[in-house]
């Protein structure tokens, strides 16, 4: 048996993508077309928020959102470190300093490590909602507010996720992300979105998102080019009608797999759950004895697995002028070598899954 | 008589064999730099001839980039010139850098004599800008950045193909950047841009960057940025490749007709000297009219979809405030600002059209 980590093809092979890029191109309304602003007002319904702009990347999102709010040289963010790199790779691009805090046993930012990393040059503090699980956002704010801080969501993994019914996305002054093609909302090639209920930041964020220019010929302000293609839109768009079903099968699949393999403790850990929290799974992250054989006797059962992600960005050669050393976040690291990312994806089946579990308990039961 | 300026319709209204190779992405799903943006990159070197080009997700990133990769910052100043499309000076902002502004000719390009006056310490590279197709005077220019040492980053984005005496745009300076936006003579269907240079070194430095730093799944080698040409695009850029040069045939014809046209209205209209030994490619057919705001309005009302490429120069906008400038700067910019227009010129206009417009700017000033 095979049991692929993602299983893509399956999302378009009813054929309704291509029928409704096939319509649009006839129109040729290639950038910034109507179908962008429809997506964008069905996005900022899905996440609570009064806005939300269609971007080149989730990256982008990150970036605009601290170009919007006047982050730059001289600037500290306080951030993740085990994070995609594009979170700190956002912040050095609007000109500041990522500041890394170590996480938590759910992988996220720990608020209680937070107060420690502010100095008197911190503006923001984005706090990436990993795996699709949405971090303890009010208390994030309970220390970043008396500061004066703005929080950013890093929801690049996290579209559909809530906490106590507020989306994510609508828990901090802008919220990123990304509709890359693996994302639970996907494009078929690069895309991002940002949500924020300021209009402030949504005007900021549609000027620089097309050159500045305000109407045709008035440039306001030099800015980028980082524009949701028409033709991603409507792709992301019917991923959009998706999303409930998709999010259903994926913590259906997870309360699965916890279920077969909580017994496997403490060689295999499972996802801590909270409470009123809806996470909505882009990856089902195990931690595991042995990861490196483990690994190797899945894949020679045809079970694709990954790692997200090997190397805490602080560890990186990219991070290195930034003065980091191992040992500097114990828990992210040690999890870096223990962590694995079992296929969770909606087009799983249940014998699939069950082939996976089978296969682990094999490793560690013999 | 209807004279669209966009053409799109008309260009893809036979799309059937790109639309089925994009139904063959969305089976594959290799959406993210799969192999038709390697094709499309090998492609390209072959079209401009220069040893690299790299898909990138604009022209404006395509600058931008090139400008990281040669270390352009903070402190930094990039000259180019005081007419062109906004993202050439934002590139140059976006990078951290400060846009020095230079005066234009009669050729709507930099004017060579007034780079050297415009450089300083603080000067890091000169970008000069191929503006509406037109090949910018490059023997004089490079000219200055070897006696002053400074790399020359070519905005070729409109110019695809152009080219002076054998030489194609994108092999005079150190990189150049070029745009694939869908009104562009090479276009795709949505956002692109692509680098060419010849260095081994800028090549894989500009594939890091545009790819998060990534030297691998796992290993970051600089913090970088997300700016791929989608496979999508470069699927589409495939198909059209091949058709550039009929594209440019076209316009260079339709451009000669209405230079032909319009020539005896010297005197009312000003159309920038033609050398035979540099090829024009007519991403634009810009001239200069006398009661220029009229004309627009007489040919907007006989249907004819002229425009204005731009009436406001950089140094004016109102992002350029905390630069410094004034007005009177830069008085060719200036002037022409005021008295330019652009006719359709685009590859599927038909004989008829074009006599249209010259019949009516003639009209115009004629009676």
């Amino acid at each position: 048996m095979r049991v692929r980590y993602v299983d893509l093809p399956r999302q378009f092979e009813d054929g309704t993508v291509a029928a409704r890029v096939a319509e649009e191109f006839q129109r040729c309304q290639f950038v910034l077309g109507p179908q962008v602003a429809q997506f964008e007002s069905r996005f900022a319904a899905q996440c609570g928020t009064s806005f939300a702009l269609g971007l080149n990347s989730g990256t982008d999102a990150l970036f605009l959102a601290l170009k919007a709010l006047g982050i730059g040289p001289g600037d500290e963010v306080v951030t993740a470190p085990n994070s995609f790199v594009a979170t700190a790779g956002a912040i050095v691009m609007a000109g500041a300093v990522p500041v890394f805090v170590d996480v938590d046993v759910e992988y996220l930012m720990n608020p209680a490590a937070l107060e420690d990393a502010i100095t008197s040059r911190t503006r923001a503090v984005i706090p990436v909602h990993l795996t699709g699980n949405p971090v303890d956002m009010d208390a994030i704010a309970a220390v970043a507010g008396p500061h004066g801080l703005q929080v950013i969501e890093d929801a690049a993994q996290a579209v559909g996720a809530a906490v106590g019914g507020r989306a994510v996305g609508s828990l901090g002054i802008a919220g990123a992300f990304s509709l890359y093609p693996l994302k639970n909302v996907g494009a078929a090639g690069d895309g991002g979105m940002l949500t924020t209920s300021s209009r402030e930041v949504a005007d900021r964020v549609t000027l620089l998102r097309h050159h500045g220019i305000g109407s045709r010929d008035a440039c306001e302000v030099f800015g980028y080019n980082s524009r949701l293609d028409t033709l991603q839109a409507i792709v992301a768009d019917a991923a959009l009608d998706r999303l409930a079903a998709v999010t259903e099968t994926r913590i259906g699949n997870a309360a699965f797999y916890d279920a077969a393999l909580r017994g496997l403790a403490p060689d295999v850990v499972v996802p801590p759950r909270r409470p009123h929290v809806r996470q909505v799974f882009h990856t089902y992250v195990i931690q595991v004895e042995a990861r490196q054989r483990l690994v190797a006797h899945l894949d020679g059962h045809g079970v694709e697995t990954k790692v997200h992600y090997p190397i805490p960005i602080h560890l990186q050669r990219a991070a290195e002028h930034l003065g980091y050393k191992r040992g500097a976040f114990p828990v992210c690291e040690a999890q870096s070598e223990r962590i694995l990312s079992l296929p969770i994806h909606e087009h799983l089946s249940r014998d699939d899954q069950a082939y996976v579990v089978e296969r682990i308990r094999e490793f560690y039961r013999g | 008589m209807r004279v669209p300026y966009s053409y799109l319709r008309e260009q893809f209204a036979d799309s059937e064999s790109i639309l089925r190779d994009i139904k063959g992405l969305l089976e594959s799903t290799e959406f993210t730099l799969g192999s038709a943006v390697a094709q499309f990159e090998e492609s390209f070197v072959q079209l401009c001839g220069a040893r690299h080009a790299i898909g990138v997700g604009t022209g404006t990133d395509a600058l931008f980039l090139t400008l990281k990769a040669l270390g352009v910052g903070p402190g930094d100043e990039v000259v180019t010139a005081a007419n062109t499309f906004i993202a050439t000076a934002g590139a140059i902002t976006a990078a951290g850098a400060r846009p020095v502004f230079v005066d234009v000719g009669d050729d709507f390009n930099l004017d060579p004599a007034r780079i050297e006056p415009a450089i300083t310490p603080r000067t890091k590279a000169l970008l000069p800008v191929h503006y509406a197709g037109q090949p910018a005077k490059m023997g004089p220019i490079l000219e200055v950045a070897k006696r002053r040492g400074l790399p020359v980053v070519e905005d070729a984005c409109q110019a695809i193909s152009a080219s002076i005496g054998e030489r194609l745009v994108g092999n005079f300076g150190y990189a150049a950047g070029f745009s694939l936006h869908p009104l562009k003579n090479l276009n795709v269907w949505g956002d692109g841009g692509v680098v060419v240079t010849d260095s081994d070194e800028l090549d894989g430095q500009l594939r890091l960057l545009r790819n998060h730093g990534l030297r691998s799944r796992n290993e970051v080698e600089v913090f970088g940025y997300n700016s791929r040409l989608d496979t999508l695009q470069a699927i589409v850029g495939n198909h059209l490749i091949k058709d550039v040069e009929a594209i440019t045939a076209a316009r260079i014809r339709n451009a000669r007709a209405l230079d032909k046209g319009l020539a005896d209205l010297a005197g009312r209209v000003r159309i920038p000297a033609r050398d035979p030994r540099e090829r024009h490619v007519f991403h634009l057919y810009m001239f200069e009219a006398d009661d220029r705001d009229r004309l627009l309005a007489y040919l907007l009302d006989r249907s004819i979809e002229a425009k204005i490429h731009y009436p406001v120069p950089l140094h004016l906008q109102p992002a350029s405030r905390r630069l410094g400038y004034q007005e009177g700067d830069f008085p060719v910019a200036e002037r022409q600002a005021a008295r330019i227009i652009t006719l359709p010129v685009h590859q599927h206009l038909t004989d008829d059209q074009v006599s249209y417009m010259v019949e009516s700017v003639r009209r115009f000033y004629r009676g």
